[in-house]
């Protein structure tokens, strides 16, 4: 696609960033921008960090997302805040993703979870229109699409149904753990489905999904109060009740950084500064990051995020 | 050991190797759940049957790197069976049987250079230039009246293949053919 062809999609860029701003002022929350680089980094079982070199210290890791500074500021007082910020993800190359996205987070305090995902919901609407919405928990979804009751379901019983359901199945299959054959599941067997012409909240993920959200105790499940949002088969937002258990959090830090060593990935840097912030208080909030390049993809029904955004990394 | 490619980092045209069969990489997607595992599903068409069948990886996993080589090589002469081949640079020669060749055998014309691909040193394909020139041996007299090229009829060229001409070509005439759709191109 020419760098000319994309110049009324660009304009509109323009225009939804200041939608943007402007929504969140109705919301009353403050704008914030953190750093890109630090010392230390966002570690995350899936997500991998880059790096650069710094004049002083060794390296310099760039945010994948600007969550744990902004918890930062929570836990100082700066409670209700938004970022529009660039976020870099290493080895994230495909039709919708690029290894440097525009990401749109935001936090409130004593927000409850219904609400949180109320108000996603209207900011996605800003840019796809007045969509109907459809709810489902993690595991209604698997009931419904696949009739999977992940509780119950043993890990062989994940791999007889992708098994059946694939002209041919990975080869490393029977290694898998459970998280990976359900996200493998969800992947590519619900997730094309979910949101035809209509918003899709998926709430409630398996607690070993929780990442930064709080675990509850709902009808004998435990689930994590984590949410996505999907529009025509791409996921747009994830949010959480967020975690404020700091022992809670370093644990499963330290846990996501062993699982990284067994999969041969580098460990990361602990960021201490956070864990303090959690320790000093973070007050209860929810928070949610949605993706901004993919909801100008969408918006302009364009099929790839490259040309949603002025220069993807193939194009540079 | 063979070398190996991170499943991730595989683009079109690379030549791996998957349950022991060779691939060329055709397509690839990255697909990752929110949080979750990153996967690449990679298209991959087989190099002797030319299948294409979809593979998924968990991103970080390897493939082996196919031991592929391409060479052109001349024909040289056909036999019964067989077609016999040398390397320009250092005369070599290869018999290759016909049943390897398969499709391209219509296609075989000696002094022609051809692409031969190699799996672990064994000749898998031979693929022909995309444009040859080619005699036509056999088809029914030249009309006269259309000219635009539009009105098509039966022919066999020198190597065998079956070619649809324009009505004006006559025996003995020699024709530009594109050998990947069998399509005539041009008078010569």
């Amino acid at each position: 696609m020419s760098l000319e062809s994309k110049i009324p999609l660009l304009k509109d860029r323009a225009l939804m960033f200041k939608r943007a701003r402007l929504f969140f002022e109705e919301l009353q929350l403050i704008e914030v921008d953190t750093p890109i680089l630090s010392p230390t980094a966002p570690i995350d079982l899936h997500i991998d960090i880059m790096e650069t070199k710094m004049h002083d210290k060794k390296v310099g890791y760039f945010h994948s997302s600007p969550e744990y500074a902004m918890k930062r500021l929570i836990s100082a007082g700066l409670t209700d805040i938004y970022q529009i910020s660039h976020v870099y993800r290493y080895g994230e190359e495909g039709s919708l993703h690029n290894p440097e996205f525009t990401m749109v987070e935001w936090y409130q305090k004593g927000c409850s979870f219904d609400k949180i995902i109320g108000d996603t919901l209207s900011f996605i609407r800003l840019f796809l229109g007045d969509l109907p919405v459809r709810a489902m928990s993690y595991r209604q979804m698997l009931l419904h699409f696949v009739s999977i009751d992940y509780l119950i379901a043993t890990d062989n019983d994940l791999r007889a149904y992708i098994k059946e359901n694939s002209d041919s199945a990975p080869s490393s299959l029977s290694t898998w753990d459970k998280d990976t054959l359900l996200q493998y599941i969800v992947s590519f067997h619900i997730e094309p489905h979910l949101g035809k012409n209509e918003l899709f909240v998926l709430k409630y993920f398996p607690a070993s999904q929780a990442a930064l959200s709080q675990v509850q105790t709902l009808n004998n499940e435990k689930v994590a109060e984590r949410f996505e949002v999907y529009f025509e088969g791409i996921e747009l937002a994830n949010g959480y009740h967020e975690l404020t258990d700091a022992t809670e959090q370093r644990k499963r830090l330290i846990e996501s950084n062993k699982k990284r060593l067994l999969l041969g990935k580098e460990d990361l840097p602990l960021d201490h500064n956070f864990i303090a912030a959690l320790e000093k208080g973070l007050p209860d909030c929810c928070g949610v990051a949605v993706g901004f390049d993919r909801l100008m993809m969408l918006r302009h029904k364009k099929p790839i995020l490259s040309e949603a955004i002025a220069f993807a990394w193939s194009e540079l | 050991m063979a070398s190996q490619e991170n499943t991730t980092d595989l683009k079109p045209g690379y030549k791996v190797e998957v349950e022991g069969e060779p691939y060329t990489v055709v397509g690839t997607e990255f697909v990752k759940p929110g949080k979750g595992q990153p996967f690449s599903r990679i298209k991959l068409k087989h190099l002797k049957t030319g299948r294409v069948v979809e593979k998924t990886f968990k991103s970080g996993e390897k493939v082996d790197v196919a031991d592929v080589e391409e060479n052109k090589m001349r024909l040289l002469y056909k036999e019964a069976d067989a077609a016999v081949f040398m390397d320009d640079k250092t005369f070599d020669q290869i018999t290759i049987d016909l049943k390897i060749i398969g499709e391209t055998e219509k296609w075989l014309m000696e002094e022609i250079l051809y692409d031969i691909v190699f799996y672990k040193g064994q000749p898998i394909d031979v693929q022909p230039p995309t444009f040859m020139e080619l005699k036509i041996t056999e088809t029914t007299p030249g009309a006269r009246g259309d000219t635009s090229g539009r009105v098509l009829k039966a022919a066999t060229a020198e190597t065998g293949a079956k070619i649809q001409v324009p009505i004006f070509i006559n025996e003995g005439e020699k024709i530009k053919v594109d050998t990947r759709t069998g399509e005539y191109v041009s008078r010569v």
